[in-house]
């Protein structure tokens, strides 16, 4: 066995010193006994004079210089398989939900390659969410890469709990949800709603939420996603890959770069921040053995776009969901910005003609009505051309067409969830556009579902 | 040769010294850098990660690096006396805070000391100030209103037990009067209250302690209190120590415990002052790349955890103060995402009366409609959609465009609800009065009554109901629901008290 002694702590990052030519890898798990239990750190960086400086995945309080460490030959492994379905792990692939220890057959460590250019297979085909103002302004691909932005509070984890309960719900296939650096009462908030749901059953959840040091936070993607890759790598399968939430990893890993000794760059983060973020993007990929369709929340740090992080996810995604304080301040949920959101498959050859006009002509529609804002705001409405107005007032249609009731906010809108196939999307705010519901009340149109409700609900309006 | 015994002593005198001294390099070293509250120690070779270390004359530090041939560490207090050549011993344990019941009613700073000028409180057990958060599978979801007593944070922004609910705000806004309001209002309801002072004026605190005994407030709550005049490490340790004080009361007792971080925009500058001077290299703002995870692991703290292990909970207010409004400052939005919504206060409404300054459309509550009673969870959505389009329509209607029935009845209807949640300090509600306030002015019954004497109107009616049907608000209380007979008592004695008000 290859032991070691700790030389140096400062807060997560340790320094182990090895005996001469026995210095352990680069990214190998390193285990302190420690209480009764193990601390496990991830191997750094080599110093030179047989040291090598590594970082803790659990708390360091109370470690001493001179301590044992043992090398254990190996990076941190996670088990892969049928058997981690229905279970809770940790970064360091413990079940943490007290139902005994998970036998799989296989342990796959974290840290591996992207799949070759070779197996790449690109995104063409459309996948329906059910929710409007993503189906029709920002399609999802099948076996794409999505990205939820947002600033603090405008209801990234309710969209991305919304995604999970409807479309994990039909997909059927197996999911693997991952919790970084978020809230652990959504954590548990999140089990109980996919246990009652029996969603569970066909899911494995990794959780290194924001109690967690920086060390489990900068790894507990890789220990989910190896568990997404051996489905669609060996049992060639359709996975579903949730990230909550992905900008985490990244602030993790800012966390710990400086005390690794890295001199900082753009706004305090690691140099190696686009390395980092590459290295863990290039290997959430579909291949032709099968695809990893993923979702992934991005944290907006202080609502600012242009902060390194958001800015160097946002070039690995094939389809952009953004969502915004103002609209959120609008009362309109869910939050997405139809403006700023993008798909890369918003496309004529992949959604078909009609649905690419009618998107278009939406967003022609509330663009100009931004640009009237001004006018209205130092003049009124009155001032307006009657052609103008026609367009502010469906504008206002639209966006309140564009909210829509989810089923996990039943509890706090009281109004029962609404899934609506993208046809029917498409069909709604066609009449809109077309000025066929030019006579209805524009309340009419705030969380419903279909266009047909709308007319519904006029009437009991009236 | 003569041998005197006396030198051979002497010599071995000297070796059993000198193998001492081997010996005590472990346990003991000697300062040698020291400024800024910061001190670089040689020796203590054992010495562990965050331990407390005793400088003599009651002087205490904590551990922060421990480095090859040196340890890095912060010092609470006493910078003139610590000089190169102090003496450092180890104290064998993490930095951590003396409980026991006796603390309640106390003021005490972040070390466990004394600040009431009493007796210091006896000891039962030691807990560590920095203590890892509940795990996420010994949680359970919020199921209990936590009552404010604020009719429009009860209403619109509820707080459950095991919650965490921001306070953010520019400065004389009113954030730390919601906070010892909610204090108030838990007399009587079974909660433990720690109020943690970070950075604060000492009078203001005192102000506090005050309050709070006129209120007779002091029989339930702690004050955990650092002033402007701590040192950064002091201040850096407040919220953790009063989170440990919560958490003796929470994990070994079962208990619901309320705890108020008043604020932690100071708490940030404090740890940004304490990593600048220990060399951690700065990043947004300057604040070191860590300063979420300070605040993450602070607040992830509060927690409501499952029968099993007790069913107690930690319910947080952390409180952060703005710049001109700007709520999309760093450390504002990293409170933000840890904390389970906020209580946006504007400075607009405040000046404007409109006080509590709730601004009601950026404030959210993630969890707390669950824990809502069903007969407030009834009223309080059409309260949030009627201000929402009044806010919307207000704007839109300004520039005198011709205003349909429909939509003026809005406007009215939103300034009459903004009338009933204004609300003086001090002047907390119970549920069951604020459930019969709402239903009148969410049906409509205020339409009519002009928007200067809804207060009257409201006091009356409360005075009313309190005399001709005494059992309804009893009824409310223990049903805690909207039956049809509550219902029908609500309107009919809306109805009775609308008649003789209007006479």
């Amino acid at each position: 066995m290859n032991e070691g002694k700790i030389s140096q702590i400062t807060g997560a990052v340790l320094d182990v010193k090895f005996g001469s030519d026995k210095l352990p890898n680069l990214y190998n798990a390193i285990e302190i006994p420690f209480n009764d239990g193990k601390i496990v750190a991830e191997v750094m960086q080599h110093l030179g004079n047989d040291t090598v400086r590594c970082v803790a995945m659990s708390s360091t309080d109370g470690l001493q210089r001179g301590m044992k460490a043992i090398d254990t030959g190996a990076p941190i492994s996670a088990p892969v398989g049928e058997e981690v379905l229905g279970r809770v792990f940790n970064i360091l692939g413990e079940a943490i939900d007290e139902k005994g220890e998970v036998k799989s057959a296989e342990k796959w460590p974290i840290h591996r390659e992207a799949p070759k250019f070779v197996d790449q297979k690109p995104v063409a085909e459309m996948f329906e969410t059910g929710i409007k103002v993503i189906d029709l302004l920002a399609p999802y691909a099948k076996g794409g890469k999505i990205g939820l932005f947002g600033g603090a509070g405008v209801g990234k984890t309710v969209l991305i709990q919304e995604l999970i309960s409807s479309i994990a719900n039909e997909h059927g296939g197996y999911s693997v949800f991952t919790g970084v650096g978020e809230r652990s009462r959504e954590g548990n908030d999140l089990i109980n709603e996919m246990a009652e749901s029996g969603v569970i059953n066909k899911t494995a959840l990794v959780f290194g939420q924001m109690n967690e040091p920086p060390g489990a936070r900068m790894r507990v993607a890789l220990t989910g996603l190896t568990m997404a890759e051996y489905f669609r790598d060996v049992k060639h399968q359709d996975v579903l890959f949730f990230v909550d939430n992905i900008f985490r990893f990244i602030q993790a890993g800012s966390e710990v770069s400086t005390l690794l000794g890295r001199i900082p760059s753009a706004v305090g983060y690691q140099p190696t921040l686009t390395t980092d973020v590459g290295a863990l993007q290039e290997r959430i990929t579909s291949t032709k053995n099968g695809s990893i369709t993923s979702i992934q929340a991005v944290y907006v740090p202080a609502d600012d776009y242009t902060d390194p992080a958001p800015a160097t996810t946002f070039a690995h995604l094939d389809a952009v969901t953004a969502l915004s304080r103002s609209i959120a301040e609008l009362g309109i949920y869910p939050a997405v910005d139809p403006l700023e959101s993008n798909s890369r498959i918003m496309d004529p050859a992949i959604v078909g003609e009609e649905h690419y006009y009618v998107a278009r002509k939406v967003q022609e529609i509330l663009q100009k009505y931004k640009e009237l804002q001004d006018i209205i705001a130092i003049l009124g409405m009155d001032e307006l051309s009657d052609e103008d107005k026609k367009i502010v007032y469906r504008a206002r249609k639209i966006q309140k067409f564009l909210s829509q009731p989810f089923f996990v906010g039943e509890q706090f809108t009281g109004i029962p969830g609404k899934y609506v196939p993208v046809s029917e999307t498409i069909r709604g705010f066609k009449e809109i556009i077309e000025g066929n519901m030019d006579n209805y009340p524009e309340d009419a149109f705030f969380m419903v579902g279909t266009i047909d409700e709308v007319i519904e609900k006029a009437k009991t309006m009236e | 040769m003569l041998i005197k015994p006396e030198e051979i002593s002497d010599i071995i005198r000297k070796k059993i010294d000198g193998y001492d001294s081997k010996m005590k390099i472990d346990e003991v070293g000697h300062v040698i850098e020291s400024g800024d509250g910061v001190v670089k120690i040689f020796g203590l070779k054992n010495c562990m990660a965050n331990e407390l270390i005793d400088f003599g004359n009651g002087i205490y530090g904590m551990a922060m690096n421990l480095e090859e041939e040196s340890v890095g560490c912060v010092l609470f207090g006493g910078e003139k006396e610590v000089k190169e050549g102090t003496i450092a011993k180890r104290t064998g344990k993490p930095v951590s805070i003396g409980v026991s019941d006796e603390i309640i009613g106390r003021v005490v700073n972040p070390l466990g000391e004394v600040l009431d000028g009493k007796e210091p409180y006896k000891v039962d057990k030691y807990r560590d100030v920095e203590f890892l958060a509940p795990s996420v599978m010994i949680r359970k979801s919020v199921d209990t209103p936590l009552q404010t007593g604020i009719l429009a944070i009860d209403s619109m922004i509820p707080i459950g037990r095991g919650q965490r609910e921001l306070i953010i705000g520019d400065r004389q806004t009113g954030k730390t009067a919601i906070a010892i309001d909610t204090i108030i209002n838990q007399k009587g309801q079974d909660v433990i209250c720690i109020y943690v002072a970070i950075g604060q004026k000492s009078s203001s605190v005192a102000g506090v302690v005050n309050t709070l005994k006129k209120h007779g407030a002091m029989d339930y709550t702690i004050v955990v209190s650092s002033t402007a005049s701590d040192s950064a490490p002091i201040q850096f340790l407040a919220p953790y120590a009063g989170s440990a004080i919560a958490e003796y009361f929470m994990y070994e007792q079962g208990k619901d415990v309320l705890i108020v971080y008043d604020d932690l925009s100071k708490h940030a500058q404090s740890y940004r002052a304490m990593s600048l001077l220990l060399r951690r290299s700065p990043g947004r703002e300057a604040y070191p790349g860590d300063v979420f995870y300070l605040h993450s692991r602070l607040l992830e703290r509060a927690a409501k955890l499952d029968d099993e292990h007790g069913g107690g909970s930690i319910t947080a207010l952390p409180i952060i103060e703005t710049l001109a409004g700007d709520v999309s400052a760093y450390v504002p939005t990293n409170v933000i995402s840890i904390t389970d919504g906020q209580i946006y206060l504007e400075s607009e409404l405040f000046f404007g009366g409109q006080r509590p300054a709730v601004n009601a459309g950026l404030s959210v509550s993630r969890v707390g409609g669950a824990a809502q009673i069903k007969a407030m969870k009834k009223l309080s959505g059409r309260i949030r959609i009627d201000l929402a389009q009044y806010r919307e329509l207000a704007s839109f209607a300004q520039f005198g465009s011709d205003l349909d029935k429909s939509t003026q009845d809005k406007l009215i209807q939103g300034e009459r609800i903004l009338e009933l949640i204004k609300q003086p300090q001090y002047q907390t509600i119970p549920v069951e009065r604020q459930v019969v306030m709402l239903y009148a002015a969410v049906n409509g019954y205020l339409s009519d009554i002009e928007n200067s004497k809804v207060k009257e109107f409201n006091k009356g009616l409360i005075e009313y109901v309190q005399e001709k049907h005494q059992n309804l608000l009893n009824e409310i209380k223990t049903k805690k629901d909207l039956t049809k007979e509550i219902e029908e008592e609500i309107k009919e004695s809306i109805n009775e008290y609308k008649r003789i008000f209007s006479l």
